[in-house]
């Protein structure tokens, strides 16, 4: 399937907070949410539409990788979008983010898009992360904010696809450099006609299997 | 529990439970009917596969009967089987079966069931199937699929993808494969996977990797990385415009994220590994590209001589020598700053401490004589270091026939060099050859590395110096000739060697790189690299100044050279048309107290080195003078750019992740250089840079005297207000006031002046008289304008001071007083107290930098100085302060970016207009000169005369005298402004306060703490005209620290106007005491006497 635009995002975070499971969730509908069942993958790719334009986004989870420091500062260039996990129900996570987001901002491209997700919405009596500390540190650090359950799938696809709405606003804008690679964005080919991405397939497959439990 | 049923009816069908054996079992009967894919059962296998995974996981977490199950049908081999089809689409089933794979390792969390997994070798089957790996995806699931099994690794499980019999470990060699894949996040991620598999403790292993992949890997790479920098070479010459920033910059920390991983494999302390990457990097990039590309192209004295005789015995045209010797070659630019990344990012001890020799002690000789002289000269070196270091010459002998024997591998290898220019694709098979060679000479390195040095790191260091020279030498293209030519041409340069031994070509070239005659583009890159070196953790303690002392040149050491180099650069950067970085002067001061030593026992800085210094801070002081006032707005940009320098500290890592400082050295803000890595553009960046340059000096000349910073920053933070703080307002001058935010919220409040803080304050519920400070701002940076249709109200805000990142402003409220008359004197005093504030600090500074005729003629009593100075010396002083912006845009080039920039700068002159508005009608009453004249005259007296004075007797003195202060002041405004004759003023506010301010002078403390005590006792008379307020903390006695100096007190439409005397802190502390035992928990203590104006 061909696309306009391909961006690269990362997601960040502590781990355990749920950054696969989001990842999963976004890439592969298919996979129902289960109450006693977590399900992670750290790389997936969906297409979705924006502006009447197919946009491919390809998410790479860090998980396992924060051992070397060659490899994490390399992580965050090369990514058009970062989600920043934290866990509601773990203080610690949401404690964490300033030095996440220094690293990001350190080593990332100044124009990456970033967005602060705070995980496990749908645990709510075991919240220990308010809202609106959420809001505002999203509000401090000029990033985008949302709550999202990889559970429930409440907003996971909002927070991927506001995330790519404002990456592309930043292209027609011309702050990004489109022509340049390393800025986790590339322009499609009309090529692989003959690959239909998971989603589509998701969409086609599972269907009929989605109201079961 | 799990009910199943007929799941062929229809087409989907499923089971309640889709979580179950039985769903898992009707899986597997679906995998066993569909062996073959097709068109038609595409989707159903695609299904199935996503439901195993599903399934498995539920099973792994719930019920080990599923994975029995899986295992027992040996369900993987179903996978290989599909996989392995070619037809129906079978990329998008790949997909399908590489992410089931995924999800299966990474979210097992039984290692029974993962053992069992991997107990078949169906996975490593799987990791050697050639996926059509020009699918994204594919690309993408696949190289996670190994990530995810290499995050598995360890010392049980690497058994079941090493196999030590037939020397297999298809994990690691595919993977490395992908090692310059063009898609960044694989190439990561083959980092991250073999960085998991070295960090396996298995000797067997490992010596596999060593021995059989270390060899072609590492020389790959480390050529890939040599590309790699011929590209970034060539990015830097020709992009002298700043145009393709972007593009060097991608290059840039591409080539740190190489760095970062050759490092982080060193940081294993693999031994092994480590010899044989060192080993390549040192012989195939870092000496023969970066150290060779230091001296000029080609070298005129060493290898000009050798072409030239090389031409005429071989009887060949000299060009292509010259042409081949070129090539791999890149700028002094670049070669100085890749080496001092090398030594920044790279801290692994025989690696650094090589390089750092061949740079320190390593010459020309080298090309002419291959590695003898430069291995007697290690080796003699290394006795002094390390004492009873055995036998060199039995380890160079054997490095140098570990070379000759592989001397093809040698050839092959420039000649990949020389290819990488023109056809890199080709040179993958000569790649493999050389890669092969080396492969057997590092391992012979390695043995002679075990004999001759046990546990001595620096055994490896002489291995590969001498590879290093081996290097050089084959990079003269003399590997190519016979030996024979080779003793001819040594024949024939053997005389010019006596001429060139003491010459260190590299250390040299570093050395003279310092010269900033002409600009800074070379002397910054090498000031890092320097820095660099002196700071590695590999290079041995102290090491790098010994070799810098111990060689002489001439009747200098090396160090007295680069101190000498140093200064130079420090006096040069003061002279105007000097073209030198803020960052390069800080590294420079940076790297003299380094290489001096200060305040130590072994500090070694001669007199007239010293007395260079101090000279240079002078000249600063001379540069600043001359922008002293010349800008509206210096305070703030002197206060800004403090704070700056407070704030960052220099670091030279990160320094050298900015691509940009491989570019010329330009001046325009508009590419987006940070500002003190560029040169200043405009006034305003000059007087910045002049303030910054003062600022490293003055630090640096400290820390030569041992002194401490007393005089900045400028506003004592101690002395200050804090909001909550509880305040003793008795007799202090308070206005009320109610306080109407944006938000339309209203707060009455009283409103205090202090002399350096604006203060709102809110009655203490339990003293009377006193007051909890609600908000507190600089006066400096207030902002007031009148209500246009309310004349009791006036609009004040508070701006940030500083350039700080939140523009908005600390406070933005409508003040709604009880009448005009206190509106006018809050007014009145809000702008008086701005311009007082500003005045004093302005005094201070004058006394940082010396000003003449204020400091150095009256040095106490400087006040009236000052103000004289200032109106006599600079007109401009006075009209600034009233004309509009315009007059002060013409009067200034480039003044009038900076302030619509800054908007602390717009706040002065919006305020100045406002004042001039609001104050016309006082200022009629402005003292006349004559009074004013006859004052300043006689008032050249020290401050503790002047403060003895203020006592009750002497009042007279002092006040006449702070108010010709003002009073010059304001008459000079008058003049540019109004036409009216000034008319003697008595609002206007004396200006005694600048020599409390200073703070530093014990005498004075001391005559206020003395007078202290009068001072609570006032009168109320007296308290009308003088209203201290004195600020302590609740329960403690009020004190007495502030001064009584009464000021003569004005009277303006009848409102009292006082002012009293802000005293130093450090006499409200040495007086706490009294008050009571609390003093200890003094924190929000705030103490001492609020000046009201």
């Amino acid at each position: 399937m061909s696309y306009a635009y391909l961006f690269k995002y990362i997601i960040i975070g502590d781990t355990g907070v749920g950054k696969s499971c989001l990842l999963l969730q976004f890439t592969d509908k298919r996979f129902q949410p289960v109450h006693d069942l977590t399900i992670g993958v750290e790389f997936g790719a969906r297409m979705i539409t924006i502006d009447g334009k197919q946009i491919k986004l390809q998410i790479w989870d860090t998980a396992g990788q924060e051992a070397f420091r060659s490899i994490t500062r390399s992580y965050y260039r090369g990514a058009a979008g970062a989600l920043l996990v934290y866990d509601i129900t773990r203080r610690e996570t949401f404690n964490h983010l300033t030095t996440w987001l220094e690293d990001a901002r350190q080593h990332s491209n100044s124009n990456m898009v970033i967005m602060l997700i705070g995980n496990k919405s749908d645990l709510d009596s075991r919240r220990e992360v308010k809202k609106e500390e959420g809001e505002a540190f999203a509000r401090e650090h000029g990033l985008v904010f949302m709550e999202t359950s990889a559970r429930t799938a409440a907003n996971v696809e909002e927070a991927f696809i506001n995330t790519a709405k404002e990456i592309y606003e930043k292209i027609q804008e011309g702050v990004f450099d489109i022509n340049n690679e390393a800025n986790g964005i590339k322009i499609g080919q009309q090529h692989s006609p003959t690959n239909p991405s998971l989603p589509g397939a998701g969409n086609q497959a599972g269907s009929a299997s989605s109201g079961c439990c | 529990m799990f009910r199943s049923r007929s799941w062929f009816g229809g087409n989907w069908n499923r089971p309640k439970n889709r979580l179950s054996l039985e769903h898992l079992k009707y899986l597997y009967s679906i995998l066993e009917k569909n062996t073959t894919v097709s068109e038609s059962n595409r989707g159903l296998l695609v299904e199935s596969l996503r439901c195993i995974a599903e399934i498995l996981i539920w099973g792994d977490q719930h019920d080990s009967s599923v994975f029995d199950f899986f295992l027992e049908k040996n369900m993987l081999s179903y996978f290989l089987h599909i996989m392995r089809q070619k037809s129906g689409g079978s990329s998008f089933v790949c997909v399908q079966l590489l992410q089931t794979l995924n999800i299966l390792f990474e979210n097992i969390r039984n290692e029974t069931s993962l053992y069992y997994l991997l107990s078949n070798n169906h996975v490593n089957s799987i990791i050697v199937h050639k996926f059509d790996f020009s699918d994204e995806d594919v690309m993408g699931y696949y190289i996670l699929f190994l990530k995810t099994l290499s995050l598995k690794l360890n010392t049980h499980t690497i058994h079941f993808f090493y196999n030590e019999h037939t020397n297999d470990f298809p994990l690691y060699t595919e993977a490395i494969k992908f090692f310059n894949h063009p898609e960044s996040m694989v190439r990561i991620a083959v980092r991250t996977i073999s960085l998991n598999v070295y960090k396996v403790q298995n000797a067997s292993m490992l010596r596999f990797i060593r021995d059989k992949t270390a060899a072609p890997y590492f020389s790959n790479l480390v050529w890939f990385i040599g590309k790699h920098i011929l590209e970034l070479d060539t990015c830097v010459r020709t992009d002298i415009d700043h145009q393709s920033n972007q593009r060097l910059s991608n290059l840039v920390a591409e080539h740190l994220d190489h760095l970062h991983y050759l490092n982080d494999i060193l940081l294993l302390e693999i031994d092994d590994l480590n010899a044989v990457l060192t080993e390549h990097l040192l012989h195939k990039l870092f000496v023969p590209l970066y150290i060779f590309s230091l001296t000029p192209a080609p070298p005129p004295t060493s290898l000009a001589v050798v072409t030239q005789n090389l031409a005429a015995v071989l009887n060949r045209p000299v060009d292509i020598d010259i042409q081949e010797i070129n090539n791999p070659r890149v700028s002094s630019i670049v070669a100085l700053y890749l080496l001092s990344l090398v030594f920044l990012v790279i801290t692994h001890a025989p690696l650094v401490h090589a390089l750092a020799w061949v740079i320190l002690n390593g010459d020309h000789s080298v090309f002419k004589e291959g590695a003898a002289e430069i291995l007697n000269a290690y080796v003699e070196h290394r006795l002094t270091v390390v004492p009873g270091f055995g036998e060199p010459r039995e380890s160079l002998e054997q490095a140098l026939e570990t070379v000759g024997a592989n001397s093809t591998s040698h050839s092959y290898d420039t000649d990949n060099i020389h290819n990488t220019l023109e056809a890199p694709v080709a040179t993958s098979n000569a790649r493999e050859v050389a890669g092969a060679n080396a492969a057997e000479s590092t391992s012979n390195t390695v043995t002679t590395e075990e004999q001759c040095a046990e546990n001595d790191v620096c055994g490896i260091s002489v291995e590969t110096a001498s590879a290093a020279a081996q290097a050089v030498l084959n990079n003269a293209k003399l590997a190519n000739i016979t030996d024979e030519e080779k003793e001819k041409i040594q024949k024939l340069v053997q005389p010019a060697r006596a001429f060139n031994e003491l010459n260190r070509p590299f250390l040299e070239m570093v050395l003279s790189a310092l010269d900033c005659t002409e600009n800074d583009y070379l002397a910054l890159l090498s000031l890092c690299l320097i820095y660099a070196m002196a700071y590695n953790r590999g290079v041995k303690n102290d090491w790098f100044e010994q070799v810098l002392s111990q060689s002489a040149k001439g009747p200098y050491s090396y160090k007295t050279e680069l101190i000498e180099r140093l200064l130079h650069l420090i006096t040069l950067s003061n002279q105007p048309s000097c073209r030198i970085r803020l960052i390069t002067i800080e590294i420079a001061l940076q790297l003299l107290v380094t290489f001096t030593k200060p305040c130590t026992d072994d500090a070694c800085i001669t007199e007239a080195q010293r007395d260079a210094l101090f000279s240079a801070r002078n000249q600063s002081m001379v540069v600043l003078r001359n922008f002293y006032k010349s800008e509206d707005i210096f305070l703030d940009l002197f206060e800004d750019e403090f704070n700056e320098m407070r704030k960052t500290n220099l670091n030279v890592e990160f320094l050298c992740m900015d691509s940009t400082i491989l570019l010329p050295p330009t001046g325009t803000p508009l590419t987006g250089i940070n500002f003190t890595r560029r040169l200043p553009c405009g006034e305003v960046e000059k007087a910045r840079r002049a303030i910054r340059d003062f600022f490293l000096l003055r630090k640096t000349c400290q820390q030569f005297l041992n002194e401490k910073e007393t005089l900045l920053p400028l506003t004592n933070t101690m002395n200050l207000v804090q909001v909550d703080n509880v305040l003793d307002l008795n007799n202090s001058d308070l206005i009320a006031c109610t306080v109407i935010t944006k938000e339309s919220t209203k707060q009455r409040r009283f409103l205090v002046i202090d002399s350096l803080q604006l203060i709102l304050v809110e009655p203490d519920a339990k003293l009377l008289g006193w007051g909890v400070a609600k908000f507190v701002g600089f006066l400096q940076d207030v902002e007031v304008v009148g209500d246009k249709d309310d004349s009791r109200c006036l609009h004040i805000t508070v701006h940030r001071g500083g350039a700080t990142h939140n523009r908005t402003p600390l406070l933005s409220a409508k003040f709604l007083f009880d009448d005009h008359i206190r509106c006018m004197a809050a007014k009145q005093r809000l702008t008086k107290g701005r311009s007082k504030a500003r005045q004093k600090k302005m005094y201070q500074i004058a006394q940082l930098i010396e000003m003449p005729g204020q400091v150095i003629d009256s040095p106490v009593y400087a006040v009236a100085g000052l103000r004289a100075g200032s109106v006599a010396s600079s007109s401009s002083r006075s009209s600034r302060d009233h004309r509009p912006i315009l007059s002060t845009t013409n009067r200034v080039p480039g003044f009038a970016a900076a302030l619509k920039r800054d908007t602390s700068a717009g706040g002065v002159c919006r305020i100045q207009m406002a004042q001039n508005r609001s104050i016309e009608g006082i200022r009629n009453e402005s003292a006349g000169r004559p009074r004013r004249r006859n004052s300043n005259s006689s008032s050249h007296s020290s401050t503790s005369q002047n403060r003895d004075a203020n006592s009750s007797p002497g009042r007279e003195h002092s006040p006449r005298s702070s108010r010709d202060n003002s009073q010059s002041r304001s008459a000079t405004r008058s003049r540019d402004n109004s036409p009216r004759m000034p008319r003697p003023r008595s609002e206007e506010i004396p200006l005694e306060d600048f020599q409390h301010s200073r703070n530093n002078s014990p005498h004075s403390r001391a005559n206020s703490s003395h007078l202290n005590t009068p001072t609570r006792a006032h009168t109320p008379s007296r308290a009308l005209n003088y209203e201290p307020i004195a600020i302590t903390v609740h329960n403690s006695t009020p004190h007495d620290t502030h001064s009584p100096a009464p000021h003569h007190a004005t009277q303006l439409n009848g409102v009292p106007i006082a002012k009293e005397v802000l005293v130093p802190v450090a006499s409200s502390e040495e007086t706490s005491f009294i008050g009571n035992e609390e003093a200890a928990t003094s924190e929000q203590r705030r103490r001492g006497i609020i000046e009201t104006v």
